[in-house]
């Protein structure tokens, strides 16, 4: 497992495909510098309008639209001339192929995660915040958005695997993500929808009451729900792909 | 000779779903807006006395990032018909210009958004009179909400083209269109002169029309631009 | 002489890596021209550049005694190609696959028909090309590049990846091409037996450059055996040869004759004999046109 982690990390080290993650910062520094907000009329931490912002865009479309492009970024060298066959004639198991590549992408959005909020942090100096940075939010909201993107992967890899071209998953990617925006305005739709819950999970406004911006209940359901779905198809799905 | 080859190109996109990715993006922008009145109507329509012009509003809302995302599907799928197994080869050794080849392209993109401009005014008649919207239906407006932001995008179009003809990483397009669909999302806060900003007809004068005139001239440019960049270098 | 095609001093660099350098290639009508070196000799770079997919560094390149730059794409419509990997349309049948070309190049449409008849695909016409095996797949390139009928054919690598039917299928159909159309050939390959089968010119690069370029009977002649002789006292005894008008060579001791008929080489002894020199051995030196070829490609000289 962890040979095959290795070498997926290898590929993807030289595939110049680097450049995606980073696309973060730069979206973050865009976003952090348009800021929809201003703080003038608030009387609290210049850090959450700054937060509430920057979140909106990033969670709604950007982090989901990105993570898709990384999936099928990490599937083009096996789409490319026998790719698959190459890998898979190895002493692998189809199902330890897909964990890793899975596993390299979860890890490679927390670390696009962690680029996005130190792009906040840049953002915050230079406009010369003095506020407290609040770590806990910051924390919950990193985290929270990590794990909401996490069934959003599972489908996005089993895509990638499915077509060749970026185009095709992507264009579903987009058909699932657009409507969030939409959706987001209803409590009632938002909660069940599993390209909201990025955005809810980041949304720093939300109920505080649990570990997370949304209810257990509802990250178990949605999200959980929704990785299991995503992940076995994926999952079952790979292993039945003639290559 | 261009003729030739858009029959040609129009025969390659065959089964590739670009028609109906070209149908999809209109329909999924009022499909949006029939959710959106299908909750909540009456709420809606309480908001303005002019029913239509305020449907027409929420419609474009999503017409900009649709455009952006829409155009970098399409292109980047044209491409991608070429590179899959390196077919630009043997289409460039063929008798025929380079020149003509990106322009071929160009036309093919350019058709199907301008198809799916046209679906979205027809849809956008089509649900507004659903909704029972009034009797005086603003035909001109539907006009310009359908078809100034496909105008103003041509840059968009250009830029795209460009990138995803001469990448033979499609992902860099791609990510190209995710960054723009951001700029194009946060429209009212980009400064003038990004092209991403232009779909959504917004400038400080107020006046849709300059972003129309601005996509072709621009549109025109970054066209040519890419299309000599692309003469210019080796066929892989 | 009309020369099809004639490059002078063509060459490609890539970055500071030169590809092809100083290439003089000289092919006449109707001929057969073999163009042969191992991998990374830069026969396809230099196919790209005669199909105009890439500019040269320098030099130029006629095409029925036209300027490819000037005239490219008259050029390009008598001209049919093959490249590297056959190039296709996954999702479209064969026959659609050639219809987005026979559009392009204005035929007529029965054209398809006998093209695919040539390469025996009539039966898949209306297969998607996905499915398609390699050999299958590379027919399809071929017949691509025959829709225009045109007066030179270029093939690179054409058998590459085939099996030895598909091989000597290939071969013969390309063997057929000139002797009915009066087509001019130029097929790349590594592998000098491929060749031998049917060109009647060769071309040998190697790093770039152009080591050999001759007919192909020039090239056998190199395949001739010579025949060793091992005696006693081999320097006199090669001088004495030399000295009674017999074409001879002297190395390491061994004395190699160069003509080497029945006659010849009994003349060669009996004068040997007739000197009072032993002789221990008289041998056949057998070098295959491979040998030869690799010889050529290795040490970078000509024999
Ligand atoms: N597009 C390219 N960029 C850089 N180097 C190239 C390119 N194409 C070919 N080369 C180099 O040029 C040399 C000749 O390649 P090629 O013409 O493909 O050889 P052949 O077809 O004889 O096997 C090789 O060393 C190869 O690495
Ligand atoms: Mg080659």
């Amino acid at each position: 497992m962890v040979s095959i982690l290795q070498s997926e990390w290898f590929k993807f080290r030289h595939s110049k495909i680097m450049f995606i993650i980073l696309t973060v910062p730069i979206i973050g520094i865009f976003l952090g510098f348009t800021s929809r907000f201003s703080n003038e009329d608030f009387e609290i931490n210049e850090w959450y309008l700054s937060l509430l912002s920057m979140n909106l865009t990033y969670a709604l479309l950007f982090l989901p639209l990105i993570t898709g492009v990384l999936a099928s970024a990490i599937c083009r060298y096996e789409h490319q001339a026998g790719g698959w066959k190459q890998l898979l004639a190895l002493p692998v198991t189809r199902g330890r192929v897909f964990i890793a590549k899975y596993v390299l992408l979860i890890v490679l959005v927390l670390v696009m995660q962690v680029l996005f909020f130190v792009a906040v942090y840049i953002v915050g100096m230079i406009k010369g915040f003095t506020d407290p940075f609040p770590m806990v939010i910051v924390w919950k909201s990193l985290v929270g958005g990590w794990v909401a993107t996490l069934p959003l992967i599972a489908l996005q890899l089993w895509m990638s695997i499915l077509f060749k071209s970026f185009a095709a998953p992507f264009a579903i990617n987009v058909i699932l993500t657009l409507p969030t925006i939409l959706v987001v305005n209803s409590e009632r739709f938002s909660s069940f929808y599993p390209w909201a819950q990025p955005f809810l999970m980041m949304y720093i406004g939300g109920e505080t009451g649990d570990t997370f911006y949304v209810p257990w209940v509802q990250l178990l359901t949605v999200v959980g729900g929704s990785f299991i779905l995503f992940f076995v198809g994926g999952y079952l799905y790979f292993q039945r792909k003639a290559v | 000779m261009i003729g030739k080859l858009l029959r040609a190109d129009f025969l390659k996109i065959k089964r590739k779903g670009l028609w109906f990715l070209s149908f999809l993006g209109p329909f999924g922008v009022i499909a949006l807006q029939m959710v959106n009145y299908g909750v909540r109507k009456d709420y809606l329509l309480n908001q303005s006395d002019d029913d239509w012009g305020y449907f027409l509003e929420y419609v474009h809302s999503f017409t900009p990032l649709a455009l952006v995302l829409g155009i970098a599907i399409l292109t980047s799928f044209m491409a991608s018909i070429e590179n899959e197994t390196n077919a630009w080869k043997q289409l460039i050794s063929l008798p025929v210009s380079k020149m003509s080849v990106y322009l071929s392209k160009f036309m093919v993109l350019g058709s199907l958004l301008f198809v799916s401009s046209l679906l979205l005014g027809v849809f956008s008649l089509g649900y507004g009179i659903l909704l029972n919207l009034g009797d005086q239906i603003p035909y001109l407006e539907l006009l310009k909400y359908s078809f100034y932001p496909y105008l103003a995008a041509l840059p968009i179009l250009a830029l795209q083209l460009w990138i995803a003809s001469v990448s033979q990483n499609q992902g860099i397009p791609i990510t190209t269109g995710v960054l723009g669909v951001i700029f194009a999302y946060s429209a009212f806060i980009l400064p003038d002169w990004m092209i991403w900003k232009w779909p959504s007809l917004m400038n400080e004068w107020d006046e849709p029309l300059i972003n129309v005139m601005l996509g072709i001239g621009v549109g025109t440019l970054l066209y040519i631009v890419g299309m000599l960049d692309f003469t210019r270098r080796d066929v892989k | 002489m009309e020369y099809v095609v004639q490059t002078t001093n063509l060459s490609k660099r890539f970055g500071k890596e030169s590809a092809v350098i100083g290439l003089d290639m000289k092919i006449r009508k109707g001929e057969i021209y073999g163009f042969l070196g191992p991998n990374g000799a830069g026969k396809t770079t230099t196919i790209r550049m005669l199909l105009g997919l890439m500019k040269a560094s320098s030099g130029t390149i006629q095409i029925f005694e036209k300027d490819l730059n000037k005239e490219k794409i008259n050029i390009l419509k008598r001209v049919g190609s093959l490249v590297e990997n056959p190039s296709y349309y996954p999702h479209l049948t064969a026959y659609e696959n050639l219809e987005a070309l026979r559009k392009i190049l204005g035929v007529p449409k029965t054209r398809i028909h006998e093209v695919l008849e040539i390469v025996r695909l009539t039966e898949v016409a209306n297969k998607k090309v996905k499915g398609f095996s390699l050999g299958m797949k590379q027919r399809l390139g071929i017949a691509a590049s025959l829709l225009n009928s045109p007066e030179l054919l270029i093939l690179d690598e054409p058998t590459n990846g085939l099996d030895p039917s598909g091989i000597i299928e290939i071969r013969n159909l390309i063997k057929q091409l000139p002797a009915e159309t009066g087509m001019t050939i130029l097929i790349s390959s590594h592998l000098l037996t491929e060749i031998d089968q049917m060109a009647t010119t060769v071309g040998i690069v190697t790093k770039g450059k152009m080591i050999y370029q001759d007919s192909i009977e020039s090239l056998r002649m190199y395949a001739q055996q010579k025949v060793l002789l091992k005696v006693s006292d081999s320097e006199q005894a090669w001088r004495s040869l030399l000295g009674n008008g017999i074409k001879a060579d002297w190395e390491d001791g061994i004395i190699l004759l160069s003509e080497h008929s029945d006659g010849k080489v009994a003349k060669a002894i009996h004068t040997l004999v007739h000197e009072g020199y032993s002789i221990y051995r008289v041998e056949e030196e057998k070098r295959s046109l491979e040998d030869i070829f690799l010889q050529m490609t290795t040490r970078e000289k000509v024999i």
